[in-house]
């Protein structure tokens, strides 16, 4: 039962990183590869923040910072790269698109060893270590799972309630359509863009003091970000979250009653089934092509 | 029958067409034209009854196994190859259907002096305007030495009264000098009277009216589809 | 090419690593560049093709040129099978797909550490009995034209024009006969078996291999090394790679500027000049041409002056 409750905590706090993705794939159906980075640059930004100003009972406040600055950061990448894609630039797409956010990611990352070296700094707990019933818990795992489950509610909040959301709904399903409701497609897409590193952002802040704040801290989380997205289905968001769940139950299930040394190859076995049954993912929809 | 999710397209459509004849396809904007030339092409699978060529049903084959049996198509917006230049994109029907790379490459060079292209040849499509890359595709679609059945979708939209004349003049001389059939979809109500020996009227899915022009123009649920809707 | 008698030991190992990198960027052009598959699994059938021939020697003992052969003959199968899984996919998720596979692999061989010897390798026989570098020299860069020949053999023939539709507008390419699936599958598994046959090459000759192999890191440098020398250019992945790694040595002492550099490149390559070097050089000739007074794009004669 304790690893049931354990894998969903680990289950949830890798959603954030599918979240941005796959919002962002289903507002201008680019994946971006450099994710895990906006969340290495939220964890750094986060670990300068605390150790500096605002000292970890603050934490929270840090995240904020993060979220905001990543967002920036993200739609000023947007303009510069991302949208020449939509304005009649870029030919080959897909392929642009790849190449790009996975150069973006090479190049963020050895800026990160550049200027910060190859150090692991450690941030201070946030909290102390508490208890879920007899299942003890570090402090921060704690606070990352709250914090996750407060941004997803945020964020489903803002995607079903709000009518910025509802056009963001509406831009997934039509692009075209939604011009002639008078929608600005390409800002709204810089502003997804922004939200989606935000998240991955706001993940790397909150889990600093899990993972731990090095150049490479992005590459984790990416993996099993884009696990969780290949499992779920690309654009799916409720996908994500199904899937996220399954990874973390997965890994600890295996982790447990099968052996632990081979952690990471259970949600990749999980994923390599669903492959085989649904290519596309759990709740995945292929492209049309005619 | 084909059915897109709740939206039935095409329906109980019964259509005979003899060997050589060029038939016209018309019908209002939603009738379900493109979505018979994607049946018979194999781009979509049909939910319930067969297509039948030459005695042999095609239905359910992949498109390039129906092109090998001699049926081409075009598209109502241009698919040319871009990065290809103009000769290679000729070249390709003649490949997969086994001539040699140069026996292809003469026949291309003869069907673009034919089309008035052989200035372009070395272009790549991406270059052309959108006319000459309609003119391209159609004249393409003879590369192939099996062909029998052509499917053009909307040929003359948006293109330039003298490609038209071009498309026309090389329409009319296959489909005497090689007896091909042809399948021509448009709006374009006098094109399609000079051109056709038949026409099938679509409306809604299903086929309102056959026979020829006048036919056609004076029966009264022609009147009724094109002006109701 | 008698250049390694005249180099330091260094030296030859680095050209023999480049030749290496050139058969990569060669065969993952052919997939990715001409027929548009981009697939982010390259390297892992290096990685493959290594370790399975490595492992039946240590597991099975069988003779050296053996193993080298099943691997290949084991990576075909793999790269079918993935190559069939993939048919239905485009773009964005082919790259998914070919990266999961290639994470799958990777951690499997990093997990099962009694079977693969986990993140610590394992020790290959060497191919040529000998730590002397040259010999690896001859044997990498003569498997490095073959394959840039034989890969130029296909561009040029039909099946080249049948992988360009592909990659160009398949549903095209179907009405036009070009039979898709079998194209695609084909183009997969030629560039996956050459991978193979680079990846055993090269644990042969290292004499370790080990799941560093299977990075990300090592795809993003074929990828950098194709887009800087031109996507869908034959000359385009060979010019790419050499110059790409002749600056690496140039800057080896400031290996995270080196990546930094090279992945600005590749962004400023990608969103103004697609074409990478080969373009480059190819509007060079143009502009040369044009100014020769020969216009090289409509075939046209110089103008007479009062038309201008």
């Amino acid at each position: 039962m304790q690893f049931l409750i354990s894998g969903i905590i680990m289950g949830v706090l890798y959603c954030l990183m599918s979240l941005g993705v796959n919002f962002i794939y289903g507002i201008m159906k680019v994946i971006n590869w450099a994710i895990g980075e906006f969340f290495m640059i939220g964890a750094y930004v986060q670990y300068l923040l605390i150790v500096t100003v605002l000292g970890p009972r603050y934490w929270y406040i840090g995240v904020f910072i993060v979220a905001f600055c990543t967002f920036f950061l993200g739609a000023f990448v947007q303009k510069i790269l991302i949208k020449p894609m939509f304005v009649g630039m870029v030919e080959e797409k897909t392929e642009y698109a790849t190449i790009v956010t996975i150069a973006m990611a090479i190049l963020f990352r050895n800026l990160a060893i550049f200027i910060g070296g190859p150090y692991i700094y450690t941030p201070p707990d946030y909290a102390p270590p508490t208890r879920i019933g007899p299942l003890p818990l570090s402090g921060n795992n704690f606070i990352a799972f709250i914090g996750t489950i407060a941004i997803l509610a945020l964020f489903f909040y803002f995607l079903k309630r709000t009518w910025i959301g509802k056009a963001f709904q509406a831009v997934s399903q039509n692009r075209s359509g939604v011009l002639t409701a008078g929608i600005d497609v390409l800002k709204f897409d810089m502003i997804a863009f922004g939200i989606g590193t935000a998240l991955a952002g706001a993940g790397g802040a909150l889990l600093a003091p899990v993972i731990l704040v090095y150049p490479l801290c992005g590459v984790i989380p990416t993996v099993r970000g884009f696990e969780i997205i290949v499992i779920g289905g690309l654009g799916s968001i409720p996908g994500v979250l199904v899937a996220g769940l399954s990874i973390g139950i997965a890994e600890s299930l295996g982790a447990a009653f099968i052996n632990p040394s081979f952690v990471d190859i259970y949600g990749f076995g999980l994923l390599m089934l669903i492959l085989l049954i649904k290519p596309y993912g759990l709740f995945g929809k292929p492209e049309r092509s005619v | 029958m084909k059915d897109f999710g709740g939206l039935r397209a095409v329906n109980n459509v019964s259509l005979n067409i003899k060997e050589g004849e060029i038939q016209g396809l018309i019908g209002p904007n939603g009738s379900g034209k493109t979505t018979m030339i994607n049946l018979i092409a194999g781009n979509y699978k049909i939910d319930k009854g067969a297509i039948y060529f030459s005695r042999e049903r095609i239905d359910g084959l992949q498109p390039y196994v129906i092109a090998s049996k001699g049926i081409m198509r075009t598209f109502q917006i241009s698919r040319v190859f871009k990065d290809m230049t103009v000769l290679e994109n000729m070249m390709i029907p003649a490949l997969t259907q086994n001539q040699s790379m140069i026996k292809a490459k003469a026949l291309a060079e003869e069907l673009l002096e034919f089309a008035l292209l052989t200035r372009l040849k070395d272009e790549p499509a991406k270059n052309l305007s959108g006319g000459q890359n309609m003119l391209l595709q159609i004249v393409r679609g003879f590369m192939n030495k099996n062909i029998r059945l052509y499917l053009l979708d909307e040929p003359f939209a948006g293109v330039h009264q003298i490609i038209k004349g071009v498309i026309l003049r090389t329409i009319k001389k296959m489909n005497e000098e090689k007896g091909i059939t042809f399948i021509v979809v448009s709006h374009e109500l006098t094109t399609i009277q000079y051109l056709c020996h038949q026409i099938s009227v679509l409306h809604r899915g299903e086929i309102i009216s056959q026979g020829t022009m006048e036919e056609v123009a004076n029966d009264p649920s022609v009147i009724d589809a094109y002006l109701g809707g | 090419m008698i250049l390694p008698f005249y180099l330091a030991d260094y030296w030859i190992y680095a050209l023999t690593l480049t030749f290496y990198y050139v058969i990569m960027a060669v065969t993952w052009n052919l997939l990715g560049g001409y027929t548009g598959q981009f697939s982010l699994s390259h390297h892992t059938f290096a990685m493959i093709g290594s370790y399975t021939s490595v492992l039946l020697i240590i597991k099975t003992g069988i003779p050296l040129w053996m193993s080298m052969a099943s691997s290949w003959i084991f990576t075909a199968f793999i790269s079918l099978l993935l190559g069939i899984l993939c048919l239905r996919m485009r773009g964005i998720y082919l790259a998914l797909t070919t990266w999961a596979f290639a994470e799958i692999v990777k951690t499997y061989i990093r997990m099962d550490f009694e079977f693969t010897g986990g993140d610590r390798g394992l020790n290959a026989p060497l191919f040529f009995k000998t730590m002397n570098p040259i010999p690896y020299y001859y044997l990498f860069l003569a498997f490095a034209i073959l394959t840039i020949i034989v890969i130029a053999i296909i561009m040029r023939s039909r099946i080249g024009y049948y992988l360009r539709t592909i990659r160009n507008d398949e549903v095209a390419a179907q009405a036009m006969g070009v039979n898709t699936v079998r194209w695609k599958v084909f183009a997969f598994m030629v560039a996956s078996v050459f991978a193979s046959v680079a990846g055993t090459l090269y644990g042969h000759f290292t004499g370790l291999i080990s799941p560093v192999s299977g990075d990300f890191y090592e795809m993003s440098l074929i990828i950098i090394f194709v887009v800087i020398g031109g996507m869908r250019s034959q000359a385009g992945p060979v010019v790419g790679t050499i110059s790409v790694r002749f600056l690496a040595e140039v800057l080896k002492k400031w290996p995270e500027i080196r990546m930094i550099i090279l992945a600005l490149v590749v962004i400023l390559i990608m969103r103004f000049f697609n074409g990478g070097v080969m373009e480059f050089l190819r509007q060079g000739v143009q502009r040369i041409r044009q100014r020769k007074g020969r216009n090289p794009v409509s075939g046209l004669q110089k103008m007479e002056p009062r038309q201008r």
